[in-house]
């Protein structure tokens, strides 16, 4: 995480010092004009390669007659209706609001509690916990689907919604303890110790002073927890069989694979309702990425 | 009142401290234990054994000792996904993410680019977009039909249509792969070349270096540690890969796009042999851990 939280400071400075320099191609000498198009030739050409393959899903999402491929649009909004009205689609969305929410608030919940312990109680085992748990997501999700399948039969918790935002909360858990961990590291002891003076015990002193201080680190693991629930793929797949439980990501792969019957207008309008809470939260807490990266507002 | 209330509140809090460890961390210890630790090992097991999803044996699963791993190390099968895996970390995470991803940095590391924040989101995209929808849009990219995306490109140029997935298949799935994962090598480089000091830059121009040998000789050994570190990370996520080839082709055409993740989901869920699909996990995983071993002894790092 702390590599986005670089990434966006640097954009920051860099913008402010932009405009303050002149501009790109006055009083320069020829070779650095030319040496300068070519890098915007590079930097154009690698935004175009990861631009276009979006075009058809964007084109044919407002297109009455979409088809397969790029073409045209006949602008209308008809896909949009269609997909909310439509008797099962809408049902794809929910399932994966509820998956995906349920999920994160699961995560989150376990996760302050759980980063809360890690950081202010010293106990035999800790690092090594901290250190398995980051090792453990080096297992690529393919290699244990199969084990995690057999086990959720026999708990009886596979085909449900409980089984999966189990599954999917624990999944994004090791991560969240150590995003939180640091959170609640960067909150002084002496804030919480002043809370307990004041007769605070423990746990009001977690939740009146040092939730209410993780909201950056919060927001990060929030973010980072629903963007991979909402977008897992696999797990749903091997998890889930009742069509009335399929999440967006199963409901768009049954959909594309009926070969014969496929609704181009529709698909390309559930991929993007689909992309869209992703993008927009990304874009959204990108701020709280950055704030987290200061280490708490109380430093400063 | 209150000063003689704090040492008793104190005391409380020390008795309770015994009770709150296991009240705190106790819910995430078994979340992780149970469904990520347990089926990490559980599949060892069931790597021994003949398990089955259905049939006879799934009654009454046996324990077969090695069988599965002779089986499978015999099996050009099984043989030709490890290598296909291989070739798609090499050419797609080592080469292509890592060579677009470092020319992505570079380039919006300059100072004098205008339009940064666009270029950037641009490159973001990809990364950000769930993989169901990356391969939702490369199918019209790749469609074999002339009106394809890529089929009209090419046609710019006088070229016939091509059925892309059936041509080159596995050529596909590693653009694909190249172009999602950019933005994670573009993140990760930027926050590395940020840590190299302008001055030592601008010393070996004066010194007469050129901006080729200023990068091979003095940028790249500086940032040699989070180099191989986002080669670790990436290689760990591209043998992970699975929606999105299982998306665009299902392994096929035949077996051609047949990778390690594909053949486990495959012999598992579709051919029911539960005990040989894990074992195919256990050996990738230790391909990993061989792997992983490299990339720490290449880069030096202390761990």
């Amino acid at each position: 995480m702390s590599t986005t939280i670089a990434f966006e400071s640097r954009e920051e400075t860099e913008r402010t010092q932009g405009s303050r320099s002149p501009g790109p191609h006055r009083g320069l000498a020829p070779f650095v004009v030319v040496q300068r198009t070519l890098q915007y030739i590079l930097i154009v050409l690698l935004a175009l390669f990861c631009l276009i393959p979006f075009a058809w899903l964007v084109l044919s999402a407002v297109d009455a007659h979409a088809g397969p491929t790029v073409q045209m649009p006949t602008l209308s909004l008809d896909n949009f209706v269609r997909f909310f009205t439509s008797a099962d689609t809408p049902r794809l969305l929910v399932n994966s609001l509820i998956i995906s929410v349920g999920a994160t608030a699961l995560n989150l919940a376990l996760g302050m509690i759980g980063a809360y312990a890690l950081s202010r109680f010293r106990f035999r085992g800790r690092t090594t916990f901290m250190f398995a748990i980051l090792l453990v997501r080096v297992i690529p999700p393919p290699a244990t689907i199969v084990a995690l399948y057999l086990m959720l039969v026999q708990m009886h918790l596979d085909d449900s919604y409980l089984g999966l935002i189990l599954v999917e909360a624990a999944a994004s858990l090791p991560v969240t303890l150590w995003l939180l961990k640091g959170t609640v590291d960067a909150v002084p002891q002496d804030v919480e110790e002043a809370a307990w003076m004041d007769g605070c015990s423990r746990l009001g002193g977690m939740r009146r002073v040092i939730f209410p201080l993780m909201g950056p680190g919060l927001g990060a693991a929030a973010m980072l927890t629903f963007m991979s629930v909402w977008g897992d793929f696999l797990t749903p797949l091997v998890l889930l069989q009742s069509p009335d439980l399929y999440p967006l990501s199963i409901g768009l792969f049954r959909a594309f694979s009926a070969f014969n019957q496929v609704d181009w207008g529709v698909l390309a309008a559930s991929a993007v309702i689909y992309m869209v809470p992703p993008a927009v939260l990304y874009m959204v807490l990108r701020k709280y990425l950055l704030k987290s990266s200061l280490g708490g507002a109380l430093k400063g | 009142m209150t000063t003689l209330s704090v040492p008793s509140a104190r005391k409380r809090r020390r008795l309770q401290r015994r009770g709150l460890l296991p009240l705190l961390l106790g819910p995430s210890v078994l979340l992780i234990a149970l469904f990520v630790i347990a089926p990490a090992v559980y599949s060892l097991y069931l790597g021994f054994t003949n398990t089955q999803l259905t049939g006879f044996a799934a009654r009454d699963p046996k324990f077969v000792g090695i069988d599965n791993y002779t089986y499978l190390l015999s099996s050009p099968d099984f043989l030709g996904s490890l290598g296909r895996t291989g070739v798609f970390v090499l050419f797609s995470a080592i080469i292509g993410q890592t060579v677009l991803g470092m020319l992505a940095a570079l380039l919006l590391s300059r100072k004098w680019m205008r339009g940064k924040g666009l270029f950037g989101a641009a490159v973001l995209l990809p990364m950000v977009v769930p993989e169901v929808v990356a391969s939702l849009a490369w199918a019209s990219v790749l469609s074999p039909r002339a009106d394809g995306t890529l089929n009209r490109l090419i046609d710019l140029l006088g070229a016939q249509p091509v059925a892309w997935l059936q041509a080159a298949p596995m050529v596909c799935i590693i653009v694909v792969n190249v172009w999602r994962g950019i933005a994670f090598a573009m993140i990760m480089f930027q926050a590395a070349l940020e840590d190299v000091p302008e001055e030592l830059i601008e010393a070996s121009r004066i010194d007469g270096a050129s901006a080729r040998q200023v990068f091979t000789n003095v940028t790249l050994p500086l940032i040699r540690g989070p180099v191989f570190l986002y080669l670790l990370l990436t290689t760990i996520t591209t043998v992970g890969v699975f929606g999105l080839v299982y998306f665009l082709t299902q392994g096929g055409p035949g077996s051609s796009t047949q990778l390690v993740s594909i053949y486990i989901f495959e012999h598992a869920f579709e051919y029911s042999q539960i005990g040989l699909g894990s074992a195919a996990s256990v050996v990738l995983l230790v391909v990993l851990l061989v792997l992983g071993l490299t990339y720490v002894r290449l880069a030096k790092v202390e761990v």
